[in-house]
């Protein structure tokens, strides 16, 4: 068996910045250095890697591409401490590493059929992207998509140009947000949580997947009740500070869950009696 | 001797008080002779509360270790006042805290114990060993007397004190708002000459005696958390950006820690000895301390935990300062 | 296979059969019982209680490389931990060995752990019986475990007086006791049911208990209690209970950069009790307290742990409570777990 503490050199196709400022958030789209690590590789949406850079350190982020999306892999990365300071500082045509995939995966087999509703806020859009794009390439699987999204600022919102051809394809239904009134935007302001109440999707046959900031979520859970969805109808993502990512180092748990291990995908109804899953 | 009851008493009238939040004294260990801290937040709490040669701990840590929460919206922080037990040494402790602006003197009530020495609980423990049902220990002139399983044992005092309070020279409090007993005159001094026995060793002996030691460290980071004196939000020994020590566990990172600790306790060590008696590996911590201690005495006749008005040592500078020893 | 016997006379021939392995004793620091690799059998002191530091730092060392790397040079050598050869621990207590049989659930779960799995692949066990408990604190019967326990060992020795009584438990013992051969006899006919009397002694022994039955179901029920404020109040938040403790494995990875460019990523202990151990890069602790902390810790040990692998993570070895510098107990803080409402 793999050693698993031993990661993949990716190089770097494209670097590109989402947003801008202080906790500013860059894409990398990357491939195996070694091309035959692809005959192994298979992950799905939800899944997580390890990233890093040898002599920084590593940090988990979500697998920001579908496996539909051949031949590369995407990561957002938002600048936050010192792993993702030094992962900013590299282009296209640079290597990290990566480890994975880990974690477990949008139950997506269970979910066909049904209307999916991804609600996201700011950075948490990028584990939902994934799961955008599989339904995109596997169309007739599953009902109606509709996306709501929403950031600080329009300066804040990730994959800006997906966004426009997502509403003009008739995949999906989009719903974007701001938070505060801004010069030219021609959409909603105001938060998450209200964008979704205005939304209002029916719960029927239908499925809600969000992650944001946990207040986003605290509110976005909530709404969803008041809408009518039950709790092993919604899903979301939990994080917490990861070493290993496999379950051995015992510091990600929330509760008797792991968050490496048996999620970082968990259904409403999985940690509702969990009270640190809201620490 | 400490009358108990008397204690108590004051103890109650103290939590009573509207402006205290919380009394932390001692009590009762779980097994044997052992004493432990105790935080009690109410009158009804108070008969728990002892005073013994048992009673080891330096409670002035908790008043630096307490974790301060953000205050959530919509409520006041809470602002009354905590009052702490103190033996002698202890109270140097809040002296140097209050030297370093830690606290205003304000915020805390001080019940000072004049002490007469706790005892080493190893030597107890090695000296009436697998005692479960709870003991006592007190002193009787010059014997400790201990109570368990039916039993009173006398033993002489000088074969139980610990050895930091055969060297004391400050056995009643520096501070206190009530004193719990009659005052202690000093019984002891501190001549170094244990130190000065060590400071004659050759450099490759220090190297030997240090690496065996430190080769058994475990970076448990005990010494570091019981020092009153410890308290920096932000400890260099943690910080990961940028990172000072590894935390990877070596002779090398291991000394570097010890040292570095030591050279930041300079002219603030108050000598309670605590870090001594926690380390679970039994690194005689207290003889780096007191090598510092005893250069400060003499460089800058300077003693830390002494005057809660002077300024702390390292942020004073006067001119006749000794430079002799810089390089 | 028929029990021997190891005459005291003949333990120094036989630990000096056992150097040309990495053999690990108790041996003495000052006045320390620490496990270390001896090539000088005087240096194994056997007269002992239990170690501070248990011998879980033999299979899983306080600090290793995973693997190291060199700039320039995309490959990364991993670390060969069959380079450290085949190791015998001599002299262990059956609470330590069961310890780690209980760790190797966790470390064979899903993932194989490659650099703890091999170590246990390549070490053997020798264990020493207690024929008094070591410490007044000691629980290990309310665990399952027991001052004579087989479990987790290859040899269990059994001081007889003159001799060691020598039972091979596992393949790996036999094989052992067959290198060991030439200084072993029979033991006498009987010795084994002596043994099983002072076994059943041993275990009338052990002062300190508690019922753990509906424990692991019932400390999530606990979560807000008080208990957990009183249980932390006093603890300095140190790695004390932790780092002696035989079942505890949390680690931290970090890298570290030395000369030239070239440098390693590590694994060290690590402990659930330190303030930054769940601190989020953002600022966020969901432990932001030693309350939270404490609760969590006892939780994982006899809630979370045994839900997962069917066993409580605690062998009742009774350092945490010796060594805790301000007497927090974890049987007393059970036993208020039982008594809450």
């Amino acid at each position: 068996m793999k050693n698993p503490y031993i990661p993949y050199e990716v190089k770097i196709l494209d670097a590109r910045y989402e947003t801008p400022g202080d906790r500013c958030i860059k894409t990398f789209k990357v491939t195996f250095a070694d091309e035959k690590v692809w005959d192994t590789w298979s992950h799905l949406p939800g899944q997580c890697a390890m990233v890093g850079i040898p002599g920084v350190g590593e940090s988990m982020f979500c697998i920001s591409s579908s496996p539909t999306e051949k031949g590369y892999l995407r990561f957002s990365i938002m600048k936050m401490g010192k792993n993702t300071t030094a992962l900013h500082e590299l282009e296209a045509g640079d290597s990290f590493y990566v480890r994975g995939p880990l974690g477990n995966n949008f139950p997506l087999e269970e979910w066909k059929g049904k209307n999916i509703i991804t609600i996201g806020g700011g950075i948490g859009q990028a584990p939902l992207r994934p799961v955008i794009q599989w339904i995109r390439d596997n169309r007739e699987d599953y009902g109606e998509l509709t996306v709501i999204y929403g950031a600080r600022t329009s300066a804040d919102h990730c994959f800006k140009d997906e966004f426009e051809e997502l509403n003009s394809c008739g995949d999906a239904c989009c719903h974007l947000a701001i938070d505060v009134e801004e010069e030219g935007w021609p959409h909603f302001v105001g938060f998450v949580p209200q964008l979704l109440m205005e939304v209002s999707p029916s719960p029927e046959n239908a499925i809600a997947v969000t992650c944001g900031p946990p207040i986003m979520i605290k509110f976005v859970l909530q709404n969803l009740e008041k809408l009518g969805f039950t709790p092993d109808q919604v899903y979301t993502t939990l994080e917490n500070r990861m070493k290993c990512g496999i379950g051995k180092c015992g510091r990600c748990n929330v509760g008797h869950l792991y968050v490496c291990k048996d999620g970082p995908v968990f259904s409403y109804a999985q940690i509702k009696d969990i009270p640190e899953a809201f620490a | 001797m400490v009358e108990v009851e008397k204690l108590r008493e004051i103890a109650r009238e103290v939590i009573s008080r509207d402006d205290v939040r919380q009394l932390i004294g001692y009590r009762q260990g779980t097994y044997g002779f052992r004493a432990r801290p105790a935080f009690i937040t109410s009158p009804e709490e108070v008969d728990q509360l002892i005073f013994s040669p048992a009673c080891v701990n330096n409670l002035a840590t908790y008043l630096t270790l307490e974790e301060k929460l953000p205050v959530p919206r919509g409520q006041e922080p809470d602002l009354r006042k905590v009052a702490v037990m103190v033996k002698g040494c202890d109270s140097r402790a809040l002296v140097q805290q209050m030297e370093e602006k830690a606290y205003e003197r304000d915020r805390i009530v001080v019940l000072g114990i004049p002490c007469t020495g706790v005892v080493d609980m190893d030597k107890v423990e090695e000296r009436f060993p697998n005692v479960l049902s709870r003991g006592e220990i007190a002193l009787e002139g010059d014997k400790f007397i201990l109570s368990f399983d039916g039993r009173r044992e006398e033993v002489p005092k000088e074969e139980l004190l610990a050895d930091k309070c055969k060297r004391c020279r400050y056995p009643t409090p520096l501070v206190y708002d009530q004193l719990l007993d009659q005052e202690v005159a000093r019984f002891a001094d501190d001549d170094y000459s244990d130190i000065v026995e060590l400071e004659k060793r050759s450099a490759e002996e220090k190297w030997a005696y240090w690496e065996e030691k430190f080769s058994r460290c475990i970076r448990c980071y005990s010494c570091r958390n019981v020092c009153p004196m410890c308290y920096c939000e932000d400890c260099v020994l943690d910080r990961l950006n940028p990172q000072w020590m590894r935390r990877s566990v070596d002779l090398s990172e291991n000394t570097a820690y010890h040292i570095a600790r030591a050279y930041h306790l300079a002219g603030r060590c108050i000598q309670c000895g605590e870090c001594q008696r926690v380390c679970p590996v039994e690194i005689p911590l207290m003889e780096l301390n007191r090598k510092f201690y005893k250069d400060v005495e003499e460089l800058y006749d300077y003693e830390p935990g002494t005057d809660a008005e002077a300024p702390p040592l390292l942020a004073t500078f006067k001119v006749d300062d000794r430079e002799d020893f810089i390089l | 296979m028929a029990a021997k016997k190891l005459s005291k006379e003949k333990v120094q021939e036989a630990l000096q059969e056992l150097t040309k392995f990495r053999l690990i004793a108790p041996a003495k620091s000052d006045e320390v019982v620490i496990f270390k690799q001896i090539t000088d059998p005087g240096e194994a002191f056997l007269d002992y209680g239990n170690s501070t530091v248990p011998p879980k730092k033999v299979v899983f060392p306080q600090t290793e490389t995973l693997f190291r790397f060199q700039r320039g040079n995309p490959e990364l050598r991993e670390k060969n931990v069959e380079e450290e050869g085949t190791t015998v621990i001599f002299g262990l207590r059956p609470c330590d060995a069961r310890a780690m049989s209980i760790v190797d659930r966790l470390f064979s779960w899903d993932f194989e752990d490659p650099y703890y799995l091999k170590r246990r692949e390549l070490t053997t066990l020798v264990g020493l019986a207690c024929n008094e408990p070591p410490s007044i604190n000691c629980f290990c019967t309310s665990l399952g475990g027991s001052p004579f326990g087989k479990e987790g060992l290859d040899i269990l020795l059994t001081d007889m007086g003159d001799h060691y009584l020598v039972q091979a438990l596992t393949e790996k013992g036999e094989k052992l006791q067959d290198i060991l051969s030439a200084h072993l006899e029979d033991a006498p006919a009987e010795e084994e049911k002596k043994a099983e009397e002072m076994a059943a002694q041993a275990e009338g022994k052990i002062a300190r208990s508690i019922n753990t039955e509906g424990i692991p179901e019932k400390l999530p029920t606990l979560w807000e209690h008080e208990l957990w404020k009183k249980a932390s109040a006093a603890c300095l938040g140190c790695g004390i209970c932790t780092f002696l403790c035989p079942t505890c494995h949390c680690f931290d990875i970090q890298d570290e950069v030395e000369e030239m460019g070239e440098g390693r990523r590590a694994r060290m202990w690590d402990s659930c009790m330190f303030s930054e151990y769940t601190l989020h890069a953002s600022g966020h602790n969901p432990r932001p307290t030693r309350r939270e902390r404490t609760r969590n810790r006892i939780s994982h040990k006899y809630s979370y742990y045994p839900k997962r692998f069917e066993v409580i993570a605690c062998v009742g070895c009774g350092r945490c409570i010796n060594l805790c510098p301000v007497n927090i107990d974890i049987l007393e803080i059970l036993e208020q777990v039982v008594d809450a409402s």
